[in-house]
């Protein structure tokens, strides 16, 4: 709290200083002018057009919007020259209503076959290059009428995602309708055949590019025919026929560039190419299974042209090429772009090389093919670093992404490879992601911001991801008005948030609050930016301080939000286990009660135990465990039917993961915690299940039952239940054999509750003939429960100590038994007074055992430093319990645990006393 | 460096004028070349570098009325870098706003008629509003640690 305080002192401190600097200028600037005189729509057109150039469309819209004067400013057509519209929806009714500012527009990016269809309404005549990604569906009507309205289109780019439902057709219409077509690239066709090559070698004399990637059937003989083509990609088509491809491309006569990337071409074409086309310059052939196979590097060395395979010094052939410039290889691309007198025929070498390497690279880098790492540790990372400096937009991002897949080797168990990870920041890749973090595309800020997200994964870049500013500039990102934007940035936060150390960070950078506003901006945006939002949320309301600006921030409600409307199970998951981890600060603060208070809260976190996804029922049932520590919110659980849900959670998860099992029987644990609701999970069938689960190998799963099964058993009828259904057996291993001490003590408190009498006046109510054999039955087992109890109390007590101080009844020797028999965890159980009062009860119980084990268990909660240690003696005050205690103490026939326990109980309780003085 | 000259000018003969700028802003513009002008462009010295980011951050840190005319300033003077800065500067205090933020932050008269404004609008809510589609689909390298209390 004092925290909060002051930080928020020093932040309208920080007001003050910048506002006593404004103040100082303004009268030094003027004595006249006010903000309200300032007439901003004065400023010459120039710098007006320049600001408007700074700002996105959103926020462009909005100034144009202002007045008159930026109305027509922002409007001019050298400020909508280029449009991307990946991030927005893009239908015909929309494209319609942007087409009066696209009479000038030349360049058009797009996302989805949705946008592919609707582009044609921005009647953008005059556009000169078209991208368009995530198309899959595009279909040949589509592109055909996309050519034939855009007659002056010069680059066409569909890919990198398959247009498995393009055919020759559309290729041919693309060809005979742009004869300006400069570069053509396209993914994934099932076939281009001769009439398609052909009618863009006839029409498109000025075709200089193309790129057939990952096609299925492409012509080759055509291919022949493209005499214009200086660069061509077929990177990832199938069934090419090497022998003659080489045959045909050989005689192009302009031909500088060929990419056969990701092909089965094989040493002899390789070389045979290379022979054969006379201006040949460069051949790329990355991650070509043959050519790695067959070994024999020695063919590829042809003077005067450039070989780029996986296993070739890829920076020492650059580098080849610029020997007037460049010094040191790993610069090359460095050097390139900043040296002016490269001349024109090079630098389109380079540029193809940037795309085509990008676009391998990243493609090796989804599939992630065994046997690479010495290149990616090699070359292969510091490669995907320069591409990721290029001026190409596109290739920037695909490096970016680059970047963000090929440190994760294995997408099931999310690892994310430490030398590839630690590879990237030793060659400054953390501060180049930040750099394009921080750019003004929101294109490039959404790949950096995955690729800064996958690679804190590992903690070493975590921290280095900190150290530079990212945890500020990702949650500037986090309040994109850009989805996708926001939604990698969240990504980062959360895997950010996974350190310790990183939390108070985030908070201070108002991270909390962004990822909060995420939640109330797309409260329907889609699955991936919720559950990143969410699950970031979840990590940071695990730290008490940061838990308290979640809730600050609204995050009860809105995660409240999510996990009542939100269909997806990730968003779920992520949603319920913030809501844990925010109440699971117990009494250092209100958010636990705050939750329970949301309206719906509760009844949602009940409704999700019962979801298809495991991991869903297991956030939720632990947040209501958590949840349960409110005695009102218990009690709401129980009314919305959470005893229902959480037993037969309960039943039903014998095979699933310990951490839903755990998570099932700590919710009946905190539900137990009153008697109302123990008789109800009892009535339920909650007893059988509980005690399948005491049964679990898995300490964590058997020790929160046996805490349930204890709280169950202080009921006579579910101490019954636990009898009849088989639970003393099971009690009773736990009891000698659980590796936790803890799981250990309560199994024996159950089974001291069990036996302690009480149950004996139940059990007796019934058919007398049945009455009869329960008895003999109940006895068997009552002498087993108490010889186990008595052997756990006894391994608490080391002789020697004992009879110390039995004779000397020295404080040090008392200490030294009540520090011997202490168990750690056992500071955190909180008992009633009825609890309390069983076990002062118990300390005059017939059975010796049980009265050493109360005496035992009193020492337990009463040791000072305890959790709960004050309340116990409180309770134990109120009891009047000393007098007892003293006669346990003192009582002869009492075997020995028994007196010394109670006398440290006595000693413990005076200490209490001391305390509750000072 | 053609301010550079210019101030070299300006103080040698003690005497250019340098109309439309007052005087405030011009000893600002002048501490601005100052810290940016001694050293050429091509030394590559990266503390420099980052030195000079602190101190344009702190150098924009000045009131609107200021900021505008040091826009003026640099406009007219014709100084590249200092009219990058002081419009991104601008340009980050619009980002994000609204229409009626920003008119309420510069101060800006709405003098469009009501069609204007509709025709605005329609612009406006179709590209802001629009939500992203939902059909994208990454490849799964996004990769998430999970942490349990």
């Amino acid at each position: 709290m004092s925290r909060r305080v002051r930080r928020k002192g020093a932040q309208s401190k920080d007001k003050v200083i910048s506002q006593t600097y404004s103040e100082i200028s303004y009268s030094e600037t003027s004595h006249l002018e006010t903000k309200r005189e300032l007439d901003w729509t004065s400023l010459p057109d120039d710098t007006v057009l320049q600001l408007f150039s700074y700002l996105n469309y959103r926020d462009r819209a909005n100034l144009a919007s202002t007045c008159k004067t930026f109305r027509v400013l922002g409007s001019s057509p050298c400020l909508w020259n280029s449009l991307d519209l990946r991030a927005h929806k893009c239908d015909p009714s929309i494209a319609s209503s942007l087409a009066s500012r696209c009479s000038k527009l030349q360049k058009l990016r797009f996302r989805g076959s949705d946008a592919a269809n609707a582009i044609m309404n921005l009647q953008a005549r005059d556009l000169r290059e078209i991208s368009g990604d995530f198309c899959r569906d595009i279909t040949d009507a589509t592109l055909s009428v996309m050519a034939a309205r855009h007659e002056a289109l010069e680059s066409l780019q569909i890919g990198p995602d398959f247009c498995e439902k393009i055919s020759s057709d559309a290729i041919k219409a693309v060809g005979l309708c742009c004869p300006r077509l400069k570069r053509l690239r396209i993914s994934g066709v099932r076939e281009i055949d001769g009439d398609a090559i052909n009618a863009l070698a006839n029409c498109c004399k000025q075709l200089g590019e193309i790129g057939f990637m990952d096609c299925v059937n492409v012509d080759e003989a055509a291919l022949g025919n493209l005499m214009s083509v200086r660069f061509l990609s077929v990177a990832g088509t199938r069934n090419m026929k090497w022998s003659s491809v080489s045959l045909f491309l050989g005689k192009l006569p302009n031909l500088v560039g060929v990419d056969v990337s990701r092909t089965d071409i094989n040493s002899t074409a390789v070389s045979r190419l290379l022979s054969s086309a006379q201006r040949l310059k460069v051949l790329c052939a990355l991650n070509c299974p043959i050519l790695e196979e067959e070994g024999n590097y020695g063919v590829y060395n042809v003077k005067g042209k450039l070989f780029i395979a996986l296993f070739t010094d890829i920076f020492k052939g650059l580098a080849s090429l610029f020997a007037d410039i460049t010094r040191e290889e790993r610069n090359v691309f460095w050097d390139w772009r900043n040296s002016k007198n490269v001349d024109k025929d090079l630098n389109d070498v380079m540029n193809w090389l940037e795309w085509v390497l990008s676009h391998s690279l990243l493609r090796v880098a989804e599939s992630n093919p065994p046997g690479l790492d010495s290149f990616w540790l090699s070359q292969g990372a510091t490669l995907l670093l320069s591409l990721m400096q290029s001026l190409q937009e596109d290739v920037q991002e695909r490096a970016a992404t680059g970047l963000a897949t090929f440190v994760v080797i294995d997408d099931e168990n999310a690892t994310v490879d430490r030398g590839r990870a630690e590879a990237v920041m030793r060659d400054g890749g953390i501060h180049l992601l930040l750099d394009l973090a921080r750019s003004c595309r929101e294109g490039v800020q959404s790949e950096a911001a995955k690729a800064i997200a996958n690679l804190s994964v590992n903690a070493k870049v975590a921290k280095a991801v900190a150290e530079e500013g990212g945890i500020s500039i990702l949650a500037n990102l986090a309040r994109s008005m850009n989805r996708l934007v926001a939604e990698e940035a969240a990504g980062g936060l959360w895997n950010l948030s996974v350190g310790q150390e990183h939390k108070g960070a985030i908070a201070d950078v108002g991270g909390v609050k962004a990822l909060v506003d995420l939640i109330f901006k797309w409260p329907s945006g889609g699955d991936g930016v919720l559950e990143r939002a969410a699950g970031a949320l979840a990590n940071l309301a695990a730290d008490d301080k940061c838990s308290i600006e979640v809730a600050m921030a609204g995050g009860v409600h809105a995660l409240v939000l999510l996990a009542r409307s939100c269909k997806f199970d990730g968003v779920q998951e992520q949603a319920a286990r913030a809501l844990a981890n925010l109440a699971a600060h117990g009494d250092s603060n209100g958010n636990n009660a705050a939750v329970g208070q949301e309206a719906g809260a509760l009844e949602a976190l009940v409704q999700l135990t019962r979801s298809p996804h495991e991991g869903v029922r297991q956030e939720a049932a632990g947040a209501l465990w958590n949840l349960s520590f409110d005695d009102r919110n218990r009690e709401a659980i129980a009314a919305a039917g959470g005893v229902e849900a959480l037993v037969a959670l309960a039943q039903n998860c014998s095979n699933a993961s310990q951490g839903l099992q755990e998570r099932a029987a700590g919710a009946l644990w905190g539900l137990s915690v009153s008697e109302a609701n123990s008789i109800a999970i009892g009535r339920e069938g909650g007893v059988a299940p509980l005690i399948a689960l005491a049964c679990s190998d898995a300490e964590d799963v058997h020790e929160t039952a046996a805490g349930a099964l204890w709280n169950l058993a202080f009921n006579p009828g579910n101490a019954l239940r636990i009898v009849e259904e088989g639970g003393v057996p099971a009690l009773v291993h736990l009891c000698s054999s659980s590796v936790s001490k803890m799981a250990r003590f309560m199994a024996a408190l159950t089974l001291a509750y069990m036996f302690d009498g009480r149950m004996d006046e139940v059990a007796l109510v019934g058919p007398s003939s049945e009455g009869i054999s329960k008895s003999v039955s109940l006895d068997s087992a009552r002498r087993m429960a108490l010889k186990h109890i008595e052997e756990f109390v006894l391994t608490f007590s080391d002789p020697q100590t004992f009879l110390a101080a039995a004779a000397s009844s020295a404080p040090t020797s008392l200490a030294h038994v009540a520090e011997a028999a202490r168990i750690q965890e056992a500071g955190h159980l909180r008992c009633s007074g009825a609890e309390i009062g069983r076990f002062v009860a118990m300390l005059r119980n017939s059975s010796s055992t049980l009265r050493a084990c109360a005496a035992f268990a009193l020492l337990q909660f009463t040791i000072p430093g305890g959790r709960h240690a004050m309340h116990h003696a409180s309770l134990l005050q109120k009891a009047g319990a000393a007098r007892i205690l003293r006669a346990a103490a003192a009582a002869a026939t009492a075997p020995i645990e028994a007196k010394i326990f109670a006398k440290i109980v006595l000693r413990n309780l005076e200490h209490h006393q001391v305390e509750a003085l000072l | 460096m053609v301010i550079k000259h210019m101030i070299e000018d300006d103080c040698a003969d003690n005497g250019i004028r340098v109309p439309n700028v007052r005087g405030e802003i011009l000893s600002l513009v002048v501490a601005y070349c100052n810290k940016h002008g001694p050293v050429q462009n091509d030394s590559e010295d990266n503390s420099r570098s980052d030195e000079l980011k602190t101190y344009d951050a702190d150098f924009v840190k000045v009131d609107q009325a200021t900021l505008f005319h040091l826009i003026l300033a640099a406009n007219f003077l014709n100084i590249k870098s200092l009219l990058d800065l002081t419009c991104q500067t601008v340009g980050d205090m619009m980002k994000g706003k609204t229409t009626e933020e920003i008119r309420k932050m510069f101060n800006i008269k709405n003098d469009l008629t009501p069609e204007e404004e509709e025709e605005g609008l329609i612009w406006k809510n179709l590209v802001v509003a629009s939500t992203p589609e939902g059909e994208e689909e990454f490849r799964g390298e996004n990769q998430w640690s999970y942490e349990i209390w």
